[in-house]
């Protein structure tokens, strides 16, 4: 298992993604924060760099923020995850809530490119096309959660139903990733309830569409450069042709769980970023910090909690390295990414609240960096699956048996 | 040894757990988007004694006798369940009121007391990193800046601590601008600089060996009310995790019944629990003048620190996504929750430096 030595692309990568998270995202991470704005100057000059929104339609490779589990046939080793974990950790390391709303259109890009036609892709890549009547770059969203499914996705209340050629989409989404102005929606919904999990679908929606109404932007705690809002769906007309897999059956939720489940290492390793970020924030402040003329790294009690804090961020990036470098080797990691989500959330949340203690009055004022990051990193133990979630997944594993 | 209250202290509890409930949750939202506290809180933090609580009765204050520090622990207790901001409002004024009445001058003592009385703030600011330099010569010259003060933008004085020094400051005297924190955000803090201002020495209460002793009392009055409010916010961030997990049902059941979200509950109300004993006896012990008092406010807002951060943590987990956005109450406790432990200083921090000079 090679973390970073001995891989010189993987190396070329950290560096050059680390270069941009300091020069370009650093820079622009506080005022997003502050007036929680998305960064469109940032994204539009990102796209045209090439990390582009929809490359991934085209290559099938995953998109950045999706550690794409198992998708190759050959024997050869995939890199894919590894690349993915090691850009996502600079950029994160730069700002949680930028790398975020950079990443937000993969979401939807995912299951575009896995389970789409020919023709739906061409169709998502129209919507993405150009910039929209802001002249902010397009953007996509994936529409699942709903206000009362969260951690238990079984039970979408949004319903898919049949009329002629077309489905009539009605209900709420909630959490929607882009989803005040996204140019076109994944969204998920129940076909028919008496099939449970397997009458739930993926629709294209663009904005155009009648019925889609982009609902209210939340005000959140953190991640705050990255837009989340609901969505509602009032008799929403839909093309059959624009089901996802239309043609095939429904693969059901088990494809999106698929997806979430690959996400977590990269979710994990966003989160390392966010740790490392007030970490070396601390340690260099504390290198030139003198109390009563002695040096404050001389002091046992701030030493070892800096000493904690580099063996959790150490630990939580090689479970998400671990993970990835299983999932490029086809190798099942279903434990070994939750176990990197959740020991990577802890982390950030340990690192960021004992930085904001030891710098005192300093960091409470408001958009202070480790301020920021102490906000930002709380939403790492809840989206893309609770630590609760986790949790019950590697017990699983373990024993077999859904614990309540 | 009876843990029972009073009927004076159940009846102050009864009382301010109905103005937080109605006035102070109603409040604390707005006051938290608009970073600025509403004008009744003055009004009804008055009518309730507060803000002239411990200003004697014959200098305008309300004071008939010893303060109580146990009967403001029950206070911040309750006070902290509505607003960790506007009890810090309503809270700011006991500290200097207490310091003026012991070590200041009567001339000093009728000055002040008497602006009080008028509606007037006074801050409390620690300089626990030593950011101040204090020249005493023929005249005490105070220079150099302090980041964040509660109540500072509305203070018409400081009372000053630092190791050489226990003065009150008029505002007229520093260059204040207020700023803008992340919790505790309808707090009206300020930080406060000098330029060599040059103390009255009516206005210095302790300087040297003896201003070390103000302060060690000083802060031990503060840290037991802090670790009082803090403790209130706890018990906010569990009561509203708790009554959300009844009603959020996943996995066809409440959440409030899955096992882990029982225990993650249950260990925080246990610690509050226990926390609220230690600064309990912490406010006995300082109302009997115990010289363990100082030792407990120390070790009580210590634990209560570390507990507030936790529940309100653990509040946002159990809400979920719920928990992160601003329309719930929860996320806006766990940004409160973070100044109580490092208000006047890491009171981690400043226990471990305490023990290690074998001032214990």
């Amino acid at each position: 298992m090679d973390l970073l030595h001995n891989n010189p692309m993987l190396q070329g990568v950290r560096q050059m993604m680390h270069a941009y998270a300091k020069s370009t995202i650093r820079p622009i991470a506080a005022q997003h924060d502050q007036e929680e704005s998305m960064p469109w100057e940032l994204m539009k000059s990102a796209s045209m760099m090439g990390m582009s929104q929809t490359a991934l339609l085209d290559t099938n490779k995953g998109a950045l923020g999706q550690a794409g589990a198992g998708e190759v046939s050959d024997d050869k080793p995939k890199t894919m995850g590894r690349l993915q974990i090691v850009a996502a950790e600079e950029l994160a390391w730069g700002c949680a809530g930028i790398s975020l709303a950079l990443a937000g259109s993969g979401l939807a890009c995912t299951p575009v490119a896995r389970m789409g036609t020919e023709e739906q892709k061409a169709h998502f890549r129209e919507a993405m096309k150009g910039v929209d009547d802001k002249g902010h770059v397009k953007v996509a969203a994936m529409a699942l959660s709903e206000p009362s499914t969260g951690s238990d996705i079984s039970g979408l209340a949004t319903s898919a139903r049949k009329d002629g050629d077309h489905y009539v989409l009605n209900g709420h989404k909630q959490w929607i990733t882009n989803g005040q102005s996204a140019a076109v929606y994944v969204v998920w919904a129940q076909t028919d309830a008496t099939l449970g999990r397997a009458g739930v679908r993926g629709f294209l929606v663009t904005r155009d569409l009648v019925g889609l109404v982009p609902g209210r932007k939340e005000v959140k705690l953190g991640i705050r450069a990255s837009e989340t809002a609901q969505v509602h769906f009032e008799d929403c007309r839909v093309h059959e042709s624009m089901m996802l897999g239309h043609k095939q059956p429904s693969a059901g939720l088990g494809d999106t769980k698929k997806m979430l489940d690959s996400t977590r290492p990269v979710v994990g390793i966003q989160a390392v970023g966010i740790a490392r970020a007030a970490y070396e924030f601390l340690l260099e402040r504390i290198r030139g910090w003198e109390l009563h003329g002695t040096p404050m790294a001389g002091h046992q009690h701030i030493a070892f909690q800096l000493a904690e804090m580099e063996m959790e961020i150490e630990a939580s990036r090689h479970l998400c390295h671990r993970a990835a470098w299983m999932a490029d080797h086809r190798l099942e990691n279903v434990k070994m990414a939750s176990m990197a989500k959740a020991h990577a959330a802890r982390t950030a949340e340990m690192v960021t609240s004992k930085a904001m203690a030891m710098l005192g009055e300093e960091a409470l004022q408001a958009g202070h960096p480790v301020e920021k990051w102490y906000r930002d990193a709380k939403i790492f133990d809840i989206f893309e699956g609770t630590g609760q979630i986790q949790r019950r997944i590697i017990a699983k594993q373990a024993t077999g048996l859904n614990a309540t | 040894m009876n843990f029972a209250m009073t009927e004076e202290q159940a009846l102050l509890t009864a009382t301010l757990r109905r103005f937080t409930e109605k006035e102070l949750r109603t409040w604390a939202p707005e006051a938290d988007r608009q970073a600025q506290a509403p004008e009744q809180l003055f009004s009804k933090g008055g009518d309730l004694g507060l803000f002239v609580d411990a200003v004697p009765e014959d200098q305008g204050g309300l004071l008939d006798g010893r303060f109580e520090h146990l009967s403001r622990a029950l206070r911040g207790l309750e006070l902290g369940r509505g607003c960790a901001a506007l009890a810090s409002l309503l809270e700011c004024n006991v500290e200097p009121a207490l310091a003026i009445a012991r070590w200041g001058s009567p001339a000093l003592q009728s000055e002040l007391f008497a602006l009080m009385a008028e509606g007037a703030l006074i801050a409390t600011a620690h300089d626990s990193e030593g950011r101040l330099r204090i020249e005493a010569s023929e005249r005490v010259q105070v220079s150099g800046s302090l980041s964040a003060i509660p109540a500072g933008a509305k203070a018409s004085h400081l009372l000053l601590l630092t190791d050489e020094l226990v003065a009150l400051v008029p505002a007229s005297a520093a260059r204040i601008e207020a700023v803008e924190t992340s919790g505790w955000r309808a707090g009206a803090w300020a930080s406060w600089s000098f330029d060599d201002h040059s103390l009255p020495a009516e206005h210095i209460l302790a300087r040297g060996p003896a201003a070390r002793e103000a302060r060690e009392q000083i802060l031990s009055w503060a840290n037991i009310s802090l670790a009082a409010r803090a403790l209130g916010v706890a018990t906010a961030a569990i009561e509203y995790a708790t009554a959300y997990a009844q009603e959020r049902h996943q996995f066809g059941q409440a959440i409030a019944d899955f096992e882990s979200i029982i225990r993650l509950r249950d260990k925080n109300e246990t610690a509050i629990r226990a926390a609220r004993l230690l600064v309990l006896e912490a406010a006995s012990l300082a109302d009997r003048d115990d010289p363990t008092a100082v030792d407990h406010a120390s070790r009580a807002r210590d634990l209560a620190g570390d507990i507030v951060t936790r529940a309100t943590i653990d509040a946002v987990q159990i809400y979920g996504g719920y928990g992160f956005v601003n329309d719930y109450p929860v996320e806006k406790l766990m940004r409160d929750a973070r100044a109580f432990e490092v208000l006047h200083g890491n009171a981690a921090f400043q226990r471990v430096l305490m023990r290690r000079q074998g001032d214990n």
